[in-house]
């Protein structure tokens, strides 16, 4: 349980944090709309990640999942650089 | 936690099982603070209603916003002509005095002791005397408490974010949870035990669903440049660079030393209402008065538009001519603003406003009969309660019942304390939250029926006796009020005999013995409900 309640909270916030910021810093639109669009998104996939955590009874899934997206997605960020 | 272990979701489950598992749990753990941020936001929506009451001494009629800017600018013209920057904001119908904070320039001198930080000033907007009143925190704590927790920074907003985010999946699961969402929008029944606390959560629930959805989110939003400033450092190599983009870059000359005078400020004031169709700022920043250099900064009032971030516009202060102005915002930025308005309500009327803060009860009312909801769910009879039961049952009596009576302890503080007493707006906020933990602490050597009784009931004699004390301690009683033609002082005595009538009556409610073994609290949110079903 307590694998499950920190890949929700802390790897859910990590995955919505990467996969928003991706997607808005390759979003072919003005940075700064991409930037604020993802900003204001970004809580509810946050909170979809963590219903779901909770929902898929398999915990090697959910960790996969969610680690999985957070490490890529930060991982591209990072290769990429800011753009500005 | 043994009662986790048990009912999570092993093998595969349906959607509507886990949705409720997560529903009960991350309510429960969030619901305390929760309930506070509630409670005490949405008395939020009468913050500056709430200072003036806190500060009788001042009564001023509004007046233009460029005699306020005026008046103010010469008060600061005699106090710090050489300051680096001078902060005014002025009033409205609202607010009515205008308050100052001046920042000193750095002492060249790099060994020199920095000056003492400057407090804020309030001053009268049709004089720019400054105004001398008892010393208080005002509106401003509990606005301040909704979302900081009276935690250090940052962990505050953290902690007060994370109860967001576990509000947003309760409200998300919930209603995937709720098998008949319409049909309960009509059901309340009365005195059934469990069933009539769970008929109390379903209906402040559906009944104002869209508030709930929107203040959780836009909650959110207000501090997400705190929360999530991930895709900003995705794009930009750092937060002003940002900021400038979005909200256009704020004045940087340095100071030239050569003295000019400072223009007339009422001009300027017109000038940006043309631009911002009658539109009229909230605060003035002059940076560098009285210098070749110097700029004077106009922010938009958001009281009379949806998207609570306005525009801005800076002007030379020496000839008064228009340097920069904000950029018009896009789709997104304009989105933002109009979630951040929607979440302070600073543009709605009376009548809005009102609406506001029943919805806003409706809120707390929800979590708070989604807290009893739990623990009246999991007791057994015949069985002693287990010791998890036992102390969310408290931890209800102390979020429940003993917050307001904090909250009132804090207004009668306010008329209670000496005027000139030191340290007084500190120790008004510390008499609230000796009073809330201190009853919470009294209360858990109470058996559990008679806590919520007595707690009540000190509630409601707490909120009963503002009217009184407050015609006793002030000359702005209700009736010399209403003589007078000032309405905010009896409308103030309205609502809080209004709250304490609630609390007596809840208090009534537990003292009844029913033949279940179930307290009755529901009920008496259920007016309210009552009220929003007619509407």
């Amino acid at each position: 349980m307590t694998a499950r309640a920190v890949t929700a909270m802390i790897g859910g916030y990590a995955a919505a944090a990467g996969s928003v910021s991706l997607a808005a810093r390759i979003a072919p639109m003005d940075r700064a709309e991409a930037t604020i669009w993802a900003m204001i998104l970004s809580f509810l996939v946050y909170a979809g990640f963590i219903l779901w955590a909770f929902h898929e009874p398999r915990l090697a899934r959910v960790a996969a999942v969610i680690w999985g997206v957070a490490i890529a997605s930060i991982g591209c960020l990072w290769l990429l650089g800011p753009a500005l | 936690m043994s009662k986790a272990s048990k009912t999570a979701p092993k093998a595969a489950v349906g959607v509507r099982q886990s949705m409720a598992w997560i529903h009960g749990w991350l309510g429960l753990l969030a619901g305390w603070i929760l309930f506070a941020m509630f409670l005490t936001g949405t008395a939020s929506y009468f913050r500056p209603e709430i200072t003036r009451w806190m500060q009788p001494e001042i009564e001023l009629r509004p007046v233009s916003t460029a005699t306020a800017a005026s008046t103010a600018v010469a008060h600061l013209q005699k106090l710090a002509p050489d300051a680096e920057q001078w902060f005014i904001s002025l009033p409205d119908a609202r607010t009515t005095s205008t308050r100052v904070f001046i920042r000193d320039r750095p002492n060249p001198d790099p060994n020199a002791k920095p000056a003492p930080r400057r407090s804020e000033l309030r001053l009268n907007p049709a004089t720019g005397e400054a105004l001398s009143a008892r010393d208080t925190r005002g509106g401003e704590h509990f606005y301040r408490f909704h979302f900081q927790l009276q935690i250090p920074h940052p962990w505050g907003r953290w902690l007060a974010g994370l109860c967001a985010i576990a509000m947003l999946t309760a409200i998300i699961s919930g209603v995937i949870t709720h098998k008949r969402i319409f049909v309960d929008f009509f059901t309340l029944r009365w005195s059934k035990g469990q069933r009539s606390w769970l008929d109390a959560h379903n209906v402040s629930a559906v009944v104002a669903l869209p508030f709930h959805a929107m203040i959780t989110y836009t909650g959110l939003i207000t501090l997400v440049a705190m929360y999530m400033p991930w895709p900003v450092v995705a794009n930009y190599k750092d937060m002003s660079t940002f900021e400038t983009a979005v909200f256009g870059a704020e004045p940087d000359a340095e100071a030239t030393g050569r003295f000019a005078a400072l223009t007339p400020v009422a001009p300027l004031i017109a000038q940006a209402s043309r631009q911002w169709d009658g539109g009229s700022p909230a605060t003035m920043v002059v940076r560098y008065p009285n210098d070749a250099a110097a700029t004077i900064s106009l922010f938009q009032n958001s009281k009379d538009r949806l998207n609570a971030r306005g525009g801005s516009i800076v002007f030379s202060g020496v000839d008064g001519r228009q340097l920069s102005a904000s950029p018009s915002p896009g789709p997104a930025a304009e989105t933002a603003g109009v979630m951040l308005g929607l979440h302070m309500g600073n543009f709605a009327g009376p009548v809005l406003r009102w609406t506001y803060f029943l919805l806003g009860l409706a809120g707390t009312a929800m979590v708070g009969t989604g807290l009893v909801l739990w623990t009246v769910k999991r007791k057994r009879p015949n069985a002693a309660p287990f010791f998890g039961l036992r102390l969310a049952e408290r931890l209800n009596v102390g979020a429940i019942a003993c917050l307001p009576v904090g909250m009132a302890a804090y207004l009668l503080a306010n008329r209670l304390l000496p005027v000139a007493l030191p340290a007084r707006a500190d120790i008004e906020v510390s008499i609230m939250f000796w009073t809330w933990f201190g009853l919470a602490a009294v209360a858990c050597l109470r058996p559990i029926r008679r806590a919520w009784t007595e707690t009540l009931a000190i509630g409601a004699a707490a909120f009963l006796a503002l009217p009184i004390v407050n015609a006793l301690t002030t000359t702005r009683g209700f009736f010399t009020s209403l003589a007078k033609g000032d309405m905010l002082f009896p409308a103030f005595d309205l609502a809080m005999i209004a709250t304490g009538a609630l609390l007596a009556f809840a208090s009534w409610r537990t003292a009844t013995p029913s033949a279940r073994p179930v307290r009755e609290r529901a009920a008496t949110r259920a007016p309210l409900q009552g009220a929003a079903d007619a509407a």
